[in-house]
């Protein structure tokens, strides 16, 4: 039989028992860390800002939390413009609080969200290749894990220049972006120290997809290396008919900066055969940390993971590296914890600069390699070589404030 | 520039421009004989693209992608028009352009579900793998071939259109429906036709340039861009408009990528303000 004071009792308990979930819920929310990744899902970049995503996301979901909290990951799709990727940061960081941003689909977006996640005093992972990240605009909330434009030309030109000693004339193809110029720049710069006869450019825009006109005008300069300055779906564009207009029978043909195993898989072997290419990262390296990205990706893929989703993986991993290492997931903590951070990255122990925010790794030289030659479907490049080739600190133009 | 160079810049110049009319044909005739504004034109160029992709990988024959392409796309615009697109044809082009804009992104969305965000090559056929030398240039022996395609498919409409009973018929369609349909012609089986058939050219297009510029998933926006330019600066609605607005397009982006290389891109739609200044209509529209 019930009696009186259990009623009572059950009564004054009933709205605590009610209110539990949202107790709980709080209790969980106050351990679930926002990560917001800024990739263009559309657009000229949306191949690479998919693949990017894909890494970033998979990489928040093997880790799955980082020093007790758990890691919840937010896209915010910046559909390939700067000012839209600017608005949307500010909206992730202004209504939901969001402190801790990750990713950007080309430099000119990288640039301007990282002033922004700066101004809002966040921290910002970036995967640009443009100097000016780490360099005149470099800031304390900003990291970048692939190589800048200097290392590339530097760890993909200047090795070609040694192996090939007669190749006196070069041509470039730029993309007129950020990005591209920055490449070309520092291209400038190696022919310069190197005597190399750099013999015409042509700039091409962002939405250009016909090249024959470019190629015609560099093969009118009889040219001995045709090196290829640009980004994404442009550079595989280029190099297809660079190749169809037979340049590669009396001249050799760069990429200084590919994506790597989708771009040689979107070429196909019978285009990728003796052409140069220059990647972050090449799956066959064989590290701890990429075979931890492998896992992933097999688990989701089934297949080997390229340099995209490598790239979105390190930049994921670097934040979660940092938060674990400060053992909190505040800003300065974790700035704090990741200058002079060494980790096993994708492309090995990798080592974050103090100076610069530049992670220091190393950047590949890579040659298409013959049909016939191919151990499997996406063997179809050999590394030529592994350059960890940067500017020094106090050369990269960055002048860091001491504190955020 | 050298005249020689200028010589094989003109020459390229057309080669592109036969592969824009090729792009643009389909879209012209739509519009010419339906006054239907077609934004998927662009997605139906795509799909083929990857048709191409498909057949190639799984036979191996870049021969049965052609046919294959094509085909079935007509067959992809012909549910598309049964089901969504014939009622809007008594609506506004705006209402048209939103409805094709949806199918677009439909088609582009479904293709990144199936073959990934990511490009792919479609090899070039083994018989026209080679060059042609022109003195101190080359030029690729599978450009000749879609060019001789190009040319091939303008002749074949032309006479379709001009010289036969279905192009009078398609012809008095498109001036006036009613008067067709008093004469005991079926118009909307006419318009399924047409729309089956530029939709088709569309595929031809997409098949074509596949081994010229690989598959993406995002290839249609661009292409849908040149199409608009060349229509607009031949004439909405006219084949003949279609050829010419190609070429023409082809040596300005061919010749300005010497002359001023920055600034190819930007001559192509400067080309088509001063087309659009000069003659509102486009070079071969009817005033």
């Amino acid at each position: 039989m019930i009696d009186r004071r259990r009623v009572l009792t059950g009564v004054a308990a009933a709205p605590l028992v009610l209110a539990a979930p949202a107790f709980i819920r709080r209790a969980n929310a106050q351990s679930v860390v926002d990560v917001a990744g800024v990739y263009s899902m559309s657009g000229t970049f949306a191949n690479v800002g998919s693949g990017l995503n894909d890494g970033s996301k998979w990489a928040i979901e093997q880790y799955g939390s980082a020093a007790g909290n758990k890691l919840n990951y937010v896209l915010l799709d910046d559909r390939g413009d700067a000012g839209e990727a600017v608005r949307k940061v500010q909206e992730a960081m202004t209504q939901r609080g969001i402190k801790h941003v990750i990713g950007c689909t080309n430099s000119a977006i990288a640039l301007a969200v990282q002033k922004e996640v700066y101004a809002r005093k966040g921290i910002y992972i970036n995967e640009a290749g443009a100097d000016e990240i780490t360099g005149k605009d470099c800031n304390k909330s900003s990291f970048r894990w692939p190589v800048a434009c200097y290392s590339a030309v530097n760890a993909t030109v200047r090795p070609l220049i040694e192996k090939l000693p007669k190749a006196k004339r070069w041509y470039t193809i730029t993309g007129q972006y950020v990005f591209g110029d920055s490449l070309l720049s520092n291209c400038k710069d190696v022919f310069k120290e190197k005597g190399i006869e750099h013999v015409g450019n042509s700039y091409h825009s962002l939405s250009d997809r016909e090249y024959s006109g470019y190629i015609a005008t560099a093969m009118a300069q009889s040219p001995d290396v045709l090196a290829i300055c640009n980004f994404g779906n442009q550079t595989v564009d280029v190099v297809r008919q660079a190749i169809s207009y037979g340049m590669k029978r009396n001249t050799k043909i760069l990429a200084v900066w590919s994506t790597g195993l989708d771009q040689f898989q979107a070429l196909g072997p019978e285009n990728c055969e003796d052409i140069y290419f220059g990647a972050n990262f090449w799956h066959g390296v064989d590290t701890p940390g990429s075979r931890r990205v492998a896992e992933i990706v097999k688990q989701k893929t089934g297949d080997v993971p390229n340099y995209l989703q490598a790239c979105g993986y390190a930049v994921s991993q670097i934040l979660i590296e940092g938060i674990n290492k400060a053992n909190s997931t505040e800003v300065p903590a974790i700035i704090k914890a990741l200058e002079g951070l060494s980790y096993e990255g994708p492309t090995g122990t990798e080592t974050i600069r103090p100076e610069d925010h530049q992670v220091v790794k190393d950047y590949y030289l890579m040659l298409g390699k013959a049909k016939s030659k191919m151990k499997d479907k996406n063997d179809l490049c050999d590394v030529v070589a592994a350059t960890k080739a940067f500017l020094p600190p106090e050369k990269t133009g960055c002048q860091m404030a001491a504190s955020l | 520039m050298s005249a020689q160079l200028l010589l094989f810049q003109v020459l390229n110049g057309v080669g592109i421009g036969m592969i824009y009319f090729l792009l643009s044909v389909g879209l012209t005739l739509i519009f010419g004989l339906m006054r239907f504004v077609n934004f998927a034109h662009g997605a139906f160029y795509l799909a083929a693209a990857y048709i191409a992709y498909a057949v190639v990988l799984w036979t191996g024959s870049f021969w049965w992608a052609l046919l294959f392409g094509p085909v079935l796309v007509a067959i992809l615009a012909l549910i598309i028009e049964r089901l969504l697109l014939r009622h809007t044809y008594a609506l506004p082009h705006e209402a048209q352009i939103l409805i094709t804009f949806a199918v677009a992104l439909i088609i582009q969305e479904a293709i990144i579900l199936i073959f990934s965000p990511l490009g792919h090559n479609v090899p070039v056929p083994s018989a026209l793998s080679g060059v042609l030398f022109l003195g101190p240039y080359v030029y690729p022996s599978y450009r000749l071939a879609v060019i001789g395609v190009a040319a091939l498919v303008a002749v074949v409409l032309w006479i379709a259109i001009e010289r036969t009973k279905m192009g009078s018929i398609l012809r008095a369609g498109s001036e006036s429906a009613e008067m067709v349909g008093l004469l005991g012609i079926n118009v909307d089986r006419v318009f399924m036709a047409t729309f089956a058939l530029g939709a088709a050219l569309a595929g031809l297009a997409g098949v074509l340039v596949a081994p010229l510029r690989g598959v993406e998933p995002f290839m249609s926006a661009e292409a849908l861009g040149i199409a608009f330019v060349v229509v607009v600066v031949g004439g909405l609605g006219t084949l003949s408009g279609a050829l010419v607005g190609g070429i023409l397009i082809g040596l300005v982006q061919s010749i300005m990528s010497t002359l001023w290389p920055e600034g190819a891109q930007l001559m192509i739609y400067a080309a088509m303000a001063l087309v659009i200044l000069i003659r509102p209509t486009g070079l071969m529209g009817r005033i």
